[in-house]
């Protein structure tokens, strides 16, 4: 009986297991198809994300350096990277700051100053470099951009509103001409030839780092990224969307207003530089002061109310915009166009004058006569 | 059909597929604030690091300490300004109330920048002149 019993229930066992198949096979998924659902999501999962943490990303970081406001903006991957990298562009512009402030009692060029007419003075290879770049800039602007202008400079304070008498401005003149600058690669040296002269690299030290802050980065492994030394712009590589960096050009007719901007432009592996009336100044007798002093003359020049330059290389955007600006629009757009940069100059009365190759990269937001 | 009977019709496929959009919804949330950043702050920096981020929409005064001292900002009716400051020139303080851009004060280290990043962003990347 017991044995009968036993087969009933494990008949009836049986009969269970195969009405519970009969009932999975109406509803449930088969492993199988579970097993690659997961699989898909999560290969899915793991994609989105590992995307998401490589995926470059725009990592910008501003530091006060060279007496103006340095922002870098660097196309990374990660923070920690980007961070490494725009640090270390920092530590080169602070080096070359340390080299070239005249202002500071150590820099090589305060000790090529105070040499001056009496010996000649050991410099590093960025210092040589500097030099030699802004005697080539002198060279192509007739002497409308001279480093050596630094004992006119010294005459004047902007804030203050301080101008010097005219026999003073003469007098200091006689000591201005990049010429007596004598350079010797061979020994790396720096002699100024007459006493009194002081080198003033104001109107190129700051591309020149823009350039070298490019390199630094391209170093760390950075291939796209732009560093803005105040108005000193160097562009390198694209932008995570695949476009070039797009740099404003201020509108110099709203002196006050910073982020007014009067055009744009696109720039890939390309530096640019503006100088203008309104940077630095002060109003006095109804007459406009500005720091961009005619080497000629030791005054303000008239002729420009900004100058934007374009090339390769940020030394020259910087020290081009300042010498373009001196010599005025018709023969700043000559020099232009001989070295082949570009260039936009906005004359005295608000005319722009645009050399050919900018014609149409310029997108203007104002319009200009 | 109630909720529980609906959880019991599903298949463990059906759930995790549930489950896993639940967490790439929430993933796509904090993506999105990293693409598009509050843009109604004011940042304060001394010697390039960050000191302050205050909403633009609060009145208050705050101060930061720079090597020369302690500089002063304002924030009021969604402007910024600079009210005191140890530099010789007082540029930051001449500079008034802004509304976008920066005020910098140079010898004391001391950079505030607010207005609009996104809306800035997407005009232009960076400014000469």
């Amino acid at each position: 009986m017991k044995s009968r019993q036993h087969v009933v229930d494990n008949l009836n066992s049986r009969q269970h297991i195969v009405d519970s198949k009969q009932v999975n096979t109406k509803r449930a998924v088969p492993a199988s198809y579970i097993q690659s659902t997961v699989y898909c999501l999560l290969l899915m999962l793991f994609t989105v994300f590992s995307c998401a943490s490589q995926k470059e990303r725009i990592f910008k970081k501003d530091k006060i350096l060279m007496d103006t406001l340095v922002t870098i903006t660097v196309v990374l991957g990660s923070k920690d990277t980007a961070e490494k990298a725009i640090d270390a562009a920092f530590s080169e512009i602070e080096y070359l700051e340390k080299l070239s402030n005249h202002y500071s009692p150590d820099s090589e060029i305060t000790l090529i100053n105070r040499n001056a007419g009496i010996s000649e003075v050991k410099v590093s290879h960025d210092i040589l470099k500097l030099l030699e770049k802004a005697l080539y800039v002198s060279e192509n602007t007739e002497g409308a951009f001279d480093v050596t202008i630094g004992p006119v400079i010294a005459l004047y304070d902007f804030h203050k509103k301080i101008r010097p008498d005219d026999g003073m401005i003469k007098k200091n003149l006689s000591l201005v001409n990049y010429r007596d600058i004598i350079i010797n690669r061979d020994r790396s040296t720096v002699l100024l030839k007459r006493k009194g002269m002081l080198i003033d690299l104001g109107g190129i030290a700051k591309g020149y780092a823009a350039d070298k802050a490019a390199e630094t980065l391209k170093k760390q492994g950075v291939r796209s990224g732009l560093v803005a030394v105040a108005g000193d712009i160097k562009a390198f590589g694209l932008k995570p969307d695949g476009k070039p960096w797009k740099i404003g050009i201020r509108n110099p007719e709203s002196r006050d207003k910073e982020d007014d901007i009067m055009a744009t432009i696109e720039l890939e592996d390309m530096a640019i530089s503006t100088s203008g009336d309104y940077e630095r100044f002060f109003l006095s007798g109804g007459k406009r002061y500005h720091h961009l002093l005619n080497p000629k003359t030791g005054l303000s020049a008239q002729e420009c109310r900004s100058v934007s330059i374009i090339t390769k290389e940020g030394a020259y955007t910087d020290a081009f915009a300042t010498g373009v600006f001196i010599l005025g629009p018709e023969q700043g757009l000559k020099v232009l166009e001989k070295l082949g940069f570009e260039g936009m100059i906005i004359d005295s009365h608000g005319k722009s004058h645009l050399t050919q190759g900018i014609r149409n990269k310029l997108e203007f937001k104002r319009t200009v006569s | 059909m109630s909720l529980r009977e609906l959880f019991h019709n599903t298949t463990l496929a059906d759930r995790i597929l549930f489950s896993l959009m639940i967490v790439l919804s929430l993933s796509g949330i904090a993506f999105i604030k990293d693409i598009f950043p509050d843009n109604s702050t004011v940042h304060i920096y001394v010697d390039g690091h960050p000191a302050y981020i205050l909403p633009l929409d609060k009145n208050r005064v705050v101060s930061v300490e720079g090597p020369q001292g302690k500089t002063v900002v304002e924030i009021k009716d969604h402007q910024v300004r600079v009210i005191e400051s140890p530099c010789n020139n007082k540029l930051c303080i001449q500079t008034g109330w802004v509304r976008s851009g920066a005020v910098v004060c140079l010898p004391n280290r001391v950079v505030v920048t607010l207005g609009n990043p996104a809306k800035h962003k997407k005009t232009v990347d960076a400014t000469t002149g």
